[in-house]
C-alpha cells in the first residue's frame, strides 16, 4: 500500500479541473500532481513520467486520440484509470474505463466514488508505528550525543547504509527532523543524560 | 480571492487577516475607515501596485508572484524584505522567547523539559538571526550593487569578481534549514511537552508559530522565487557585458 496517491488528471477545462482538484484535496493523503490540457505533444509520456497511481481523463479533452490513449496507459496495470464522464456519457464510452466518475453528481457521491475507486491503495497511519524500537532508540542515544552516521555504524556493528534507514524511521515516527530537535526529544524522555549532551564534542 | 486597488482594506482584511502583518510592514495603521487601498496608498505615499502584489502573493499561493514582481525595482523589494526582518527580530521572536519563558516561570514541574524547549528555541532564533544577518550584509548588498551596474553601464573590477566567485546557490539550502528547526518545535511542544498547568500559554505559543511559519514561508519564497532568479538574470548581463 501507498502512503500517497498522486493523480494526474487530463482536463481541458479550467473550472472542471479546479473542480476535481478542489475535491481530491478533502481527502488525507490523495492529491493531484499534475493537470495538462490533453493537446500536449506527447502527451502519454508526459502523464507516465510522474508515476501516477491514478490517471483521471476527460475523453473530451483528449477527442479523437482517446483510443490509442487509453491502450496506452493500460499497459500499466498498477494505474488506475478513471474516466471524468457526464451521466449522458454513451456507454461505449463508459466501457473504455475500468472506473468512473459522473460529474454531475453531488459533492459528497464523488467523494464516495472516488473513495471507492482508491479501495485500500491507501495506506492507514498505523497507530504503533509511533513508538521507538530498542535498536532505534540506542541509535537515537547516538546521534544526540553527536556521533556521525559513521561513527555510530563502527560502534553498533551496522553499516552506514543501516544507519540511515534507522534514522530515517525515527524522523518519521517522531516527527522531528534536525539532531538538536531529537536532542530535546530525548532530553525530555529521559533516553540520555545532560551531562553527556553537554560534554559532546 | 484576487484582492484589487478599489477594494476596502478593512473588507480585504477580514477576508484574510494573515494580511495583517503586511499591511504593518508597510507602515499602515489601523483605523483607515472606510477607505480603499488605493486611496490609503496615496495618502501614505505607497507604490499601490507594489503593495497589491505583495498582498496577493501573500493570499494566494497560486498567484503569479513573479511575474508581477519582477517588474518592480530591486530597492523596493529589498525594502519591504528588510521591514520583515525588522518585524521578526524585534518582535515575533522577542514575543514567542517572553511566552516561552513564562511557561518555564509557572509551572512547578518539569521544569527541565520547559527549560529545555526554551533552549531549543534559543538556538533557532540565534540560527534564523545570522541567516537574515548574512542577507542584509552580504546578499543583498550584492544584489544592489548589481542593479547599479546594470543601470549604469559600468562594472566597477570588485564586482565583477564577486559575480564570478559568489554562488547564490547554497542561499535556498539555508532557508530549509531554518524551516526544519521550525518544523521540529512545532512537533515538539504538540506531541511531546508533558502536561501543564497552562494549557492556553501552550496553545497561545502554538499559534504564534503557526503565524511565524506562514510568514517566513511566504518570505522565502519571494526570496527564492524573485530575488535568486533576478541575481541569476542580472548575473549573466554583466557576464556578458564583461
Ligand atoms: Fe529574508
Ligand atoms: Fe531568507
Amino acid at each position: 500500500m501507498a502512503k500517497t496517491i498522486k493523480i494526474v488528471l487530463i482536463e481541458q477545462a479550467f473550472l472542471l479541473a479546479a473542480g476535481i482538484e478542489s475535491l481530491v484535496s478533502e481527502l488525507h493523503g490523495v492529491f493531484v500532481e499534475q493537470v495538462y490540457h490533453g493537446s500536449e505533444h506527447s502527451l502519454t509520456d508526459k502523464v507516465l513520467g510522474h508515476k501516477p497511481d491514478m490517471i483521471i481523463i476527460n475523453p473530451h479533452a483528449i477527442e479523437n486520440q482517446l483510443l490509442s490513449v487509453i491502450k496506452t496507459f493500460q499497459q500499466e496495470p498498477d494505474i488506475k484509470l478513471v474516466g471524468l464522464l457526464s451521466t449522458k456519457a454513451p456507454d461505449n464510452i463508459k466501457s473504455r474505463f475500468a472506473y468512473y466518475l459522473n460529474r454531475d453528481e453531488g459533492k459528497f457521491d464523488l467523494l464516495e466514488g472516488l473513495k471507492k475507486i482508491i479501495g485500500n491503495d491507501l495506506e492507514k497511519p498505523a497507530k504503533k508505528t509511533r513508538i521507538l524500537s530498542n535498536r532505534e532508540i540506542e541509535l537515537l542515544k547516538q546521534v544526540c550525543l553527536g556521533h556521525t552516521n559513521q561513527e555510530i555504524a563502527d560502534k553498533l556493528f551496522l553499516s552506514v547504509h543501516t544507519v540511515m534507514t534507522h534514522r530515517k524511521n525515527i524522523t518519521k515516527k517522531l516527527g522531528i527532523k534536525t539532531v538538536s530537535g531529537l536532542t530535546v526529544y530525548a532530553l525530555m524522555n529521559n533516553l540520555v543524560d545532560i551531562r553527556e549532551v553537554e560534554n559532546r564534542g | 480571492m484576487l484582492i484589487e486597488k478599489d477594494m476596502k482594506l478593512a473588507d480585504v482584511l477580514h477576508h484574510d487577516h494573515n494580511l495583517i502583518p503586511v499591511i504593518s510592514r508597510f507602515g499602515i495603521k489601523l483605523g483607515f475607515g472606510e477607505n480603499t487601498i488605493e486611496e490609503i496608498c496615496a495618502a501614505q505615499q505607497l507604490d499601490s501596485d507594489f503593495l497589491l502584489t505583495i498582498l496577493n502573493t501573500f493570499h494566494d499561493p497560486l498567484f503569479f508572484a513573479d511575474r508581477h514582481l519582477k517588474s518592480f525595482p530591486v530597492g523596493l523589494l529589498i525594502s519591504y524584505l528588510k521591514e520583515t526582518h525588522k518585524n521578526y527580530l524585534n518582535e515575533r521572536l522577542p514575543y514567542i522567547a517572553l511566552l516561552i519563558n513564562r511557561l518555564t516561570e509557572t509551572s512547578s514541574d518539569h521544569k527541565t523539559a520547559y527549560q529545555l524547549l526554551m533552549n531549543f528555541f534559543v538556538e533557532y532564533k540565534k540560527e534564523l538571526t545570522k541567516h537574515i544577518e548574512r542577507e542584509e550584509k552580504v546578499v543583498y548588498p550584492y544584489v544592489l550593487q548589481l542593479e547599479v551596474a546594470i543601470a549604469s553601464g559600468t562594472t566597477s573590477d570588485a564586482l565583477l569578481q564577486q559575480v564570478n566567485t559568489y554562488s547564490i546557490t547554497d542561499y535556498e539550502e539555508e532557508h530549509e534549514n531554518v524551516e526544519e528547526k521550525l518544523f521540529d518545535l512545532k512537533n515538539i511542544i504538540l506531541k511531546y511537552l508533558p502536561p501543564t498547568t497552562d494549557q492556553n500559554l501552550c496553545f497561545t505559543i502554538l499559534h504564534e508559530l503557526f503565524i511565524l511559519e506562514k510568514d517566513l514561508n511566504e518570505h522565502a519564497r519571494i526570496e527564492d522565487t524573485i530575488l535568486v532568479p533576478k541575481v541569476e538574470e542580472m548575473e549573466r548581463i554583466i557576464n556578458k557585458r564583461a
